[in-house]
């Protein structure tokens, strides 16, 4: 075998070994391009505008009396633009973390929703957490080299890019497809993969830190990212905690500027911190200069310096998270991100149909898991949505059903796809994704406030735009069905 | 067919130990490689730390490439166990000057 030969076949394996799980990624990534304007979307209490009244002061009174564990840190985020609502986090003694959001006017708790914040977990751990995280990191890195030895097995990287022969033979569609979706947004998709296996560097990669800082990890977080840190004491802390005057102390400091988190670590303590980050919108990490002030006197106690590199690091990572970006800008990670799923469902039946076309088996089963993904999972985000739009909104456990129904919508569709393998109309199933995607923003929203017409006529252009993407995505999936119909070549 | 069988099961033994080659061997190379930078980039330390393993994905994978660009799957290896032992080897030589601050 020649060296292109060795290299295609690491690009074939390493892309379909890994295609279904990146496809996840992909998508999920994608759509968490906008997770806080899904947040919004699936949380109709929000569709309103409301004054932002509610202090951090009344978010800790909150807590305190529906608390009642003693706490290791609180994280608190107040209101922003994009999300309109304080989100608190807490974690207990006993190593248990909770969420809530809040409403900005009064601090009382949002009906329960997995919001859009659901997409970015499935993203990055795949809701099943630390093995989750690493197997995401591994599809990561799988990506990264199924990119580099495509590009160093292409013989035409230019001329294919312009190439498109829709009407040619199976595999050489596809392979057509393959090859505009992959060039056309590889070096997205290269520093994608790359900066996206290097946020959980201190994960995947232990090797640098334990090296230099033996096993003194708390020393290597202090010195890389300039934090602080004040030992436990066990004794009882102060009766309240200092957070408005430290808050106005904050902002003093940074010329009025908007305060990004305040986190408080172990506030039940006499040795308690509070930590506030700023928040500026136009820079691509947020600043990383936080302050951390004494809970018992609002002293200030550490101005942060990060190193170098940790700033190069924050960079990189802010750049691949994009929540920096306006509007425009995050529309384009989403299409670029799409790009990179249809690379991948082109990839994976160029695998196929080639092997088809040299030996005629039909390899019913590897279709059959490929419709349970490739067509599963956006199926699966649909009966997400619908769920939110149909359970009542004051339901408890309205999350936990919300998430159920999106897994066992996939489970479903999955078990069906295998049970009817040897069925040729695959494509004709995207009927179903496009019916249901085109209803939801017709049908379903008609008892919450915020439906097409009144954020068109409000010039709501967020809450809007995703009502108007379910259309244009429904109509897409209405032309891919009918385009299998009448030809039988289609996925 | 028996032709075709050897023909299948010979690609996927090839493709199954190299394979184990650039994971494995490849996050070792990686690993060391990482060790090495660690030790030797002209840094201040938390920089080198962060900068190294910045750098690793980047050595996993050509390692990766590198165990599929091999002639055979023993060469892989071989090339995958030299280079994270001459990598580790001379982080290791450094001693605690590669601890510095």
């Amino acid at each position: 075998m020649s060296l292109r030969q060795r290299l295609a076949e690491l690009h074939g394996w390493a892309g379909l070994a890994s295609s279904w799980l990146l496809f996840v990624i992909l998508f999920s990534g994608s759509l968490a391009c906008f997770d806080k304007e899904i947040e919004r979307w699936m949380r109709p209490l929000l569709h309103t505008p409301q004054p932002i009244e509610a202090s951090a002061q009344q978010v800790l009174q909150w807590l305190e009396q529906h608390n009642h564990a003693e706490l290791h840190a609180i994280w608190m985020q107040p209101p922003a633009p994009r999300q309109p609502y304080w989100r608190l986090i807490w974690e207990t003694a006993s190593g248990a973390r909770q969420q809530v959001l809040l409403d900005p006017q009064y601090a009382q708790p949002l009906p329960a929703s997995v919001g859009g914040e659901f997409f970015l977990t499935l993203h990055w751990n795949l809701h099943s957490g630390t093995p989750g995280m690493y197997l995401v990191g591994l599809a990561g890195m799988l990506m990264l080299v199924a990119l580099l030895s495509g590009l160093l097995i292409h013989r035409r990287l230019i001329r294919d890019f312009f190439t498109f022969r829709r009407r040619a033979s199976a595999p050489r569609a596809w392979l057509d497809l393959h090859n505009l979706a992959g060039v056309s947004a590889l070096p997205f998709h290269l520093f994608m993969a790359y900066s996206g296996v290097a946020i959980m560097v201190a994960s995947y990669m232990p090797a640098a830190a334990q090296w230099l800082y033996g096993s003194d990890l708390e020393q290597f977080a202090t010195e890389v990212s300039g934090s602080y840190h004040r030992d436990e004491l066990q004794r009882p802390g102060p009766a309240s905690l200092p957070v408005q005057q430290v808050l106005e102390q904050a902002q003093a400091r940074w010329n009025g500027a908007p305060i990004l988190w305040i986190n408080i670590e172990h506030p039940d303590d006499a040795s308690a911190v509070i930590q506030v980050r700023q928040r500026n919108d136009s820079t691509i990490a947020s600043p990383q200069q936080h302050l951390y002030f004494a809970a018992e006197n609002g002293a200030l106690l550490h101005h942060q310096q990060p190193s170098d590199a940790y700033q190069a690091y924050t960079w990189m990572t802010g750049l691949h998270k994009g929540q920096f970006a306006e509007a425009p800008l995050r529309l384009l990670y989403l299409l670029l991100g799409l790009a990179g799923c249809l690379m991948l469902l082109a990839g994976n039946q160029l695998w196929l149909r080639k092997r088809q076309a040299r030996d005629g088996q039909p390899r019913a089963l590897l279709q059959a898991i490929n419709a349970g993904v490739f067509q599963g999972l956006p199926l699966a985000c649909l009966a997400l949505l619908w769920s939110n739009r149909l359970l009542p909104q004051h339901w408890p456990g309205r999350d936990a059903l919300e998430a159920a129904s999106f897994a066992l919508t996939w489970l479903g569709y999955a078990l069906c796809c295998m049970a009817w393998r040897h069925h040729p109309a695959r494509g004709r199933r995207w009927y179903l994704f496009g019916g249901l995607a085109i209803a939801l923003p017709l049908l379903a929203p008609l008892q919450v406030p915020g439906h097409l017409l009144t954020s068109l006529a409000n010039a709501d252009w967020a809450l809007a735009a995703i009502d108007l993407a379910l259309l244009g995505a429904g109509l897409v999936g209405l032309y891919v069905a009918q385009h299998a119909a009448r030809g039988p070549r289609t996925c | 067919m028996p032709g075709k069988t050897r023909r299948v099961r010979h690609t996927f033994a090839g493709v199954g130990t190299r394979s184990l080659a650039a994971l494995l061997g490849g996050y070792l190379v990686a690993y060391s490689g990482t060790l090495c930078l660690a030790v030797y980039l002209p840094l201040a330390r938390p920089d080198r730390a962060v900068w190294a393993s910045l750098a690793s994905f980047a050595l996993w994978a050509l390692a990766m490439l590198l165990a599929f660009a091999c002639r055979t799957p023993l060469r892989a290896w071989l090339w995958l166990a030299g280079l994270s032992l001459l990598l580790s080897g001379s982080a290791w030589l450094a001693g605690t000057w590669g601890m510095r601050p």
